[in-house]
């Protein structure tokens, strides 16, 4: 490129930016001494760049929370090439749910996820606005049908946790219980899609039957299961497109730990009142049969 | 596992810098969502690079600014944005009054120093593109600076922006 006469404003920036070579960068150079009103400019840019800087610097310097920092090392992703979502109820100590459930929940409210409720009465509310928007301009612009292909947050872990809610402290948890196993499979199978039956007794939880439920968009399965201490957890699944779990981390209740992941077409929740530990072991073992 | 580890490293080293985006993109006004985007662009961008061929790991820093920038763009177009508190510096509140294209062009390259290719990439469009805001950022910060000098103000603040310097 031969060195060119004029300079244009577009050189200025590339001149600030760090984009031009060394032969470009000295005709801006060259062109600055004799041009004190564009000198004025290029400083002023500078001067912004660096209050820019120095107005989000201490971000870099303050600690990643937990939560980012665990966000993509999961031995399950890399296992079976699909996301996982680590759900906690309190991101910023991902750490221990049995010192958690020692301690008085009800005090111990987080403050995250009033921010998140009050976040999603924002975005409701501007949902009702512009539904009501809609219905007054007229039809100029009909709203497109919404196609989901893939279940979008929070739809998938609430629902799992609240079907866990329902059914597995309830006196008749399941429909079918673990001494037929084969026709647990077929209805499921038939029914849900999904018919096996992950043994998790390496993690030390029994299946004790399963039942169908319904989904955020079809027909779901959930298999509850055991520990000797009498803590029940579920391993819920329904069809879902997608190798990615929902984009949000999903939030349990107090108590509750959840894995989500996705394989084989399916979207799977395994929830329960499980330390971080068990609950990981328990979902790697589900994952591992489940994609077999 | 040697490259998955090396892998994660890498988003690990970037995390900060994203954060930093996240939060200048949003305007310093939602620390808590600027996280949540973060954690999205993580999760999406690693899941995303595992399953395509390894060379696609070139672009991981594109990629991951990529996917933050787009689910920015699609939460604040869902609900209102927050607006800087008063006690933020004057020039986060100049930032929030800035197109979210342009706001977007001005952090990556000046906060985050990519290049107007990568700049172009990363927003979906090209380089002249990129530019143009680039330079509509810049002069509306000016614009709106407290102390402007009005001599170097004149000319620049009317026309394309594009004004050919003798």
């Amino acid at each position: 490129m031969s060195p060119r006469e004029h300079v244009d404003e577009s050189d200025l920036h590339a001149f600030v930016d760090g984009e031009l070579d060394a032969e470009n960068r000295r005709r801006i150079e060259d062109h600055l001494h004799s041009h004190a009103e564009d000198a004025a400019l290029v400083e002023g840019w500078r001067r912004q760049n660096a209050a820019l800087r120095a107005a989000f610097a201490q971000t870099v310097k303050e600690p990643v929370p937990a939560g980012l920092r665990t966000a993509s090392v999961t031995s399950l992703t890399r296992s079976f090439g699909s996301g996982v979502n680590w759900a906690r109820f309190s991101p910023s100590k991902g750490a221990s749910l049995r010192a958690m459930r020692r301690s008085d929940t009800s005090r111990r409210l987080p403050r995250r996820p009033a921010i998140v409720m009050s976040l999603l009465t924002l975005l409701a509310g501007a949902v009702v606005a512009s539904a009501a928007l809609l219905a007054f301009t007229g039809p100029a612009s009909p709203p497109a049908p919404v196609q989901r292909a893939v279940i979008e947050p929070p739809g998938l872990v609430a629902h799992a946790q609240l079907a866990y809610q329902t059914f597995a402290q309830d006196s008749r948890p399941v429909e079918i219980g673990a001494d037929r196993k084969a026709e647990l499979s077929t209805w499921l199978g038939e029914r849900a899609g999904f018919g096996r039956l992950p043994d998790l007794s390496a993690a030390g939880l029994e299946l004790i039957g399963g039942r169908l439920v319904p989904g955020v968009l079809s027909p779901a399965g959930l298999l509850i299961y055991q520990s000797s201490s009498n803590a029940r957890a579920a391993l819920y699944f329904e069809r879902a497109g997608g190798e990615h779990p929902s984009a949000a981390p999903p939030k349990t209740a107090p108590g509750l730990a959840a894995v989500e992941w996705r394989a084989v077409g399916f979207a799977f929740v395994l929830i329960g009142p499980l330390a971080a530990e068990a609950a990981r072991a328990a979902a790697e073992s589900a994952a591992a049969q489940a994609s077999r | 596992m040697g490259q998955a580890e090396d892998f994660d490293e890498t988003l690990e080293r970037l995390t900060p810098g994203l954060r930093r985006y996240a939060r200048a993109l949003l305007a310093g006004a939602a620390n808590d969502l600027a996280d949540e985007l973060v954690q999205t662009a993580l999760q999406t961008t690693a899941d995303e690079a595992r399953n395509d061929s390894p060379s696609a790991v070139l672009d991981l820093r594109v990629d991951l600014y990529a996917t933050l920038t787009h689910a920015a763009q699609r939460r604040l177009r869902a609900a209102a944005p927050h607006r800087p508190s008063l006690r933020q510096p004057a020039i986060m509140h100049r930032l929030a009054d800035l197109p979210f294209e342009e706001r977007e062009t001005l952090l990556l390259v000046v906060l985050e120093g990519f290049t107007y290719d990568e700049v172009a990439r990363i927003t979906r469009t090209d380089r002249p593109v990129a530019l143009m805001r680039l330079m509509r950022a810049r002069s509306a910060l000016t614009a709106l600076d407290r102390h402007p000098s009005p001599g170097a103000e004149a000319g620049r603040r009317t026309g394309p922006h594009l004004r050919v310097v003798k």
